[in-house]
């Protein structure tokens, strides 16, 4: 195994809790893997792809995700691998479809499960493991839940049960379970490693206003060592900070968000990858998927909806080990934007009641609702992922023969959900409130205890700031200006 | 007064199309729509190479510049939303002429430009990254078409791998060396390869201080300096030609779909017979023959306008100085709108 993971990643030694998790996958035992951001959670599959014989399938939940894993094997030269999505034009989806059987890596989404004709393509596939990334999505108690995901273990079934990887970053014991039951996998042996990061120091600050706050965070920056990146909850703030932070002579700075194209999404994480760029402001909905180890801070101007998704995104600093710093800012009633963003995700009382007048007017539409789709999203002002989220309740509903009324139902799912959601953000807000340790108040979240002292663990116990704090002012990179030397630099020197 | 590169950009198109066009039909050529309204007035007004300049100018942010002109009082409106320069307006412009560089030409390579581009920020990319025989690394394009392009180009050329970047950097610096007026540097910083990655477009105008329509616009021009020039002389850039062929054939003036209507037109079908084999409205094959009779120089039309219309037509569209399509309707009872759309496509190119 060592062997193989040297001539084919060049790395020397695993990780904690990979040489588990692969050998438990070798020995043809269905696997849950809960492994903390940053520790390398993907090799868990591309190893075994190598040893194993067949396709490895990944299922994973975001889009930008799947072209960052993507990218990644295409890296170490994989040319084997596929992202089956919706960005594919039809010509390269019927394409691909019929050769399927000559990539050794498909990544897909949970909608594009649904298709008929790719379920019927898999199904012919010599399927060597099956993988379920971002596990905790097909639990209503995970933060992130997506109804999508639900279906996974009928499509399983479907693909003649193949051997099994279920990977998460965080799972509380109830969402595991919910993990293991949903896919039919309850014998699975189990990895869980825990969420801690010993070099991270936690830091939550206190301010009153978001000028305080904008002034509190420059003065941050200004200590700082780079790299790193500043979370923000809206592609705005992330683009008006950048440009704050370009004026105030804060070196190479960039916004990242969904609004880029895919070449300059493309050109920012490589730019910050190979060291060209000191600061990012993004927003969550993307990943840096690609694995930066030396970033040295991550900073969240307004709070994330869970604990869950803190964690993740903080966990992208300090891969190398080396000491690294977590910023949380917090102004009184920041908790109403995650709030307000909750509710927004989720259908209405309202929304359903109009849906089912409209339902009683036009039964057509139940059975057929992709064929109305702008009327229905018109009449019930519904959002995309509102949309989404009505498709696959109605999806469901036809398949299990019910029929408009069962939309009632969707009331009380709709409200059991926003009251996880809500507690959620309530957990993260007694967090940020916390007198006690920071680090010890996560694990306990997590069921786990805190074993071990930590130095500079959190504000609450002292953080010797000077460990994190460099003197060097950051410089805007000069630009050469001689083409040629330039063209020169780039392709032969 | 100061006005910024883009209001000039409109300016310019104003004082062609007058208030005989609505001011969003600037806005249509520059996003470059492809509708036989938008291909027709950009040859009619001499304004093809602005088609397609700026794809995503929002509409929104059209009408808030031109807004903004019109509240300053460089333009004035005449009628429903068409304009004109006021006096004010005619003294900035006299000032400057022709906005655009010398070799951009939108309605000519606006269908390659942006193939061009990808294709070769990955060939530099690749190549530069083979010479150094490193093969982790993450392509900065993702379109799939145009890794395929690469892949089948490297195992054509002949050259080691050592050679190839150098014969590449050849021919890129001998192009781009031949007229430095173009500012080769605007290109080059934008790539990547081994030891770096190339700068965003907005990365480069905010380093170089320029408005970023100006950037956009000299960056085109670059492009189309290359494209133009490769096509030339194929010979001296044997690798560099490559990103000018097409495997499908479609680098051709027309549209896809007004391809296949070309085709069966020449295999003799009526557009009655078209419409129906395609299953296409008439409307739409009219369309696709007025962009044929403005691309293909010696498709005659004939065929669909009697001589003595063309000549009725050709007569009132020159004694009407507006070019309005319902005056000369009005001054040629006998022929339709078909008719005096074909015929002013076929006179727009002479
Ligand atoms: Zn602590």
């Amino acid at each position: 195994m060592e062997k193989m993971l040297q001539k084919i990643f060049g790395y020397s030694s695993f990780r904690k809790g990979q040489r588990e998790t692969i050998s438990s996958i070798l020995s043809g035992n269905d696997t849950v893997a809960m492994l903390p951001t940053g520790t390398g959670k993907s090799l868990c599959y591309q190893l075994p792809g190598y040893m194993l014989e067949g396709s490895v399938i990944v299922v994973s939940p975001l889009l930008s995700l799947m072209q960052d894993q993507v990218d990644q094997l295409m890296m170490i030269g994989e040319k084997r691998v596929i992202a089956f999505n919706s960005f594919l034009s039809y010509e390269e989806k019927y394409r691909a479809l019929h050769q399927l059987n000559e990539y050794k890596f498909i990544f897909t989404s949970p909608e594009m499960l649904k298709s008929v004709s790719f379920i019927e393509r898999l199904s012919k596939l010599n399927i060597a493991l099956f993988v379920i990334d971002e596990a905790h999505c097909i639990s209503q108690w995970g933060y992130d839940f997506r109804p999508d995901y639900l279906k996974i273990g009928e499509v399983r079934t479907r693909l003649g049960s193949p051997l099994t990887l279920a990977l998460t970053a965080t799972a509380t014991a109830e969402v595991k379970q919910d993990i293991k039951a949903s896919l039919a996998i309850e014998n699975s042996n189990e990895f869980i490693y825990s969420v801690d990061r010993p070099n991270i120091a936690l830091l939550v600050e206190h301010v009153n206003s978001s000028q305080e706050k904008m002034d509190v965070m420059l003065d941050y920056l200004r200590k700082m060592k780079g790299p790193g990146i500043i979370y923000f909850s809206s592609k705005k703030m992330a683009e008006r900070t950048a440009m704050v932070l370009k004026e105030q002579g804060f070196g190479d700075v960039m916004a990242y968000h969904g609004g880029l194209t895919q070449e300059n999404r493309k050109l920012i994480q490589q730019q910050f990858l190979y060291g060209q760029l000191d600061i990012i402001c993004a927003t969550s909905a993307f990943g840096m998927g690609i694995n930066k180890d030396n970033l040295r801070f991550v900073i969240h101007f307004h709070m994330p909806m869970q604990l869950e998704s803190y964690l993740q995104e903080i966990g992208r600093a300090g891969r190398d080990g080396g000491n690294s710093l977590a910023l949380l800012l917090y102004a009184a009633g920041d908790e109403q934007l995650p709030l307000q963003l909750a509710e927004g995700e989720l259908l209405s009382d309202i929304q359903i009641d109009a849906l089912l007048h409209w339902f009683s007017q036009v039964p057509e539409g139940w059975h057929q609702l992709s064929a109305y789709e702008s009327e229905v999203t018109a009449i019930a002002g519904l959002t995309e992922t509102n949309y989404r989220l009505l498709k696959s309740f109605n999806d469901q509903a036809v398949a299990d023969g019910q029929g408009y009324d069962s939309l009632l139902t969707l009331k009380q799912m709709m409200a059991n959900q926003y009251n996880v959601k809500r507690k959620k953000i309530n957990d993260m807000l007694q967090w940020i409130y916390s007198s006690a340790c920071r680090r010890k108040k996560i694990l306990q979240y997590f069921d786990e205890e805190l074993t071990i002292k930590v130095d500079n663990c959190c504000d609450i116990c002292g953080i010797d700031v000077n460990n994190f704090t460099i003197s060097n002012h950051l410089e805007k990179r000069e630009v050469e200006s001689d083409w040629e030397k330039l063209l020169a630099e780039i392709l032969i020197n | 007064m100061r006005i910024s590169y883009t209001e000039k950009v409109i300016l310019h198109c104003l004082t062609k199309i007058g208030n005989q066009r609505t001011i969003f039909s600037i806005l249509h050529l520059l996003n470059g729509k492809k509708t036989s309204q938008t291909i027709q007035d950009a040859h009619l007004f001499h304004l093809t190479e602005f088609f397609h300049l700026f794809p995503r100018l929002q509409r929104n942010e059209f009408t808030e510049i031109y807004k903004r002109m019109e509240k300053v009082n460089i333009i004035i409106e005449k009628e429903n939303l068409s304009f004109k320069l006021t006096n004010k307006g005619q003294k900035i412009i006299n000032g400057s002429s022709n906005p655009l560089p010398a070799y951009v030409n939108g309605w000519q390579y606006h269908r390659y430009t942006a193939r061009f581009w990808e294709r070769l920020s990955l060939l530099v990319q690749v190549v530069s990254q083979l010479n150094k025989q490193n093969q982790r690394y993450i392509p900065i394009q993702t379109k799939k078409e145009v890794h395929y392009w690469l892949k089948s180009l490297l195992k054509q050329l002949k050259w080691k791998r050592e050679d190839l970047a150098k014969q590449l950097f050849g021919e890129l610096s001998a192009l781009l060396g031949k007229d430095e007026s173009i500012r080769p540097i605007l290109l080059v910083i934008r790539l990547s390869g081994y030891s770096k990655i190339g700068l965003t477009a907005e990365q480069v105008s905010d380093k170089l201080r320029m408005n970023e329509d100006e950037y956009h616009i000299h960056f085109l021009n670059i492009l189309h300096y290359m494209i133009q020039q490769v096509e030339k002389s194929r010979t001296e850039f044997p690798i560099l030609q490559q990103l000018i062929l097409d495997d499908d054939h479609s680098f051709s003036l027309l549209t896809k779909s007004t391809s296949k209507t070309y085709q069966l037109l020449q295999q003799g079908l009526s557009i009655d017979e078209i419409a129906a084999y395609r299953n296409l409205k008439k409307g739409t094959i009219e369309d696709h023959i007025v962009e044929i009779a403005l691309n293909i120089q010696d498709f005659t039309i004939d065929k669909y306008v009697s001589q003595f219309n063309q000549q009725q037509i050709e007569r009132a569209s020159k004694n009407v100085s507006t070019k309005q399509l319902k005056y000369i309707r009005q001054s040629v009872p006998g022929a339709n709108y078909f008719e005096i759309r074909l015929v002013l496509a076929k006179n727009g190119i002479r």
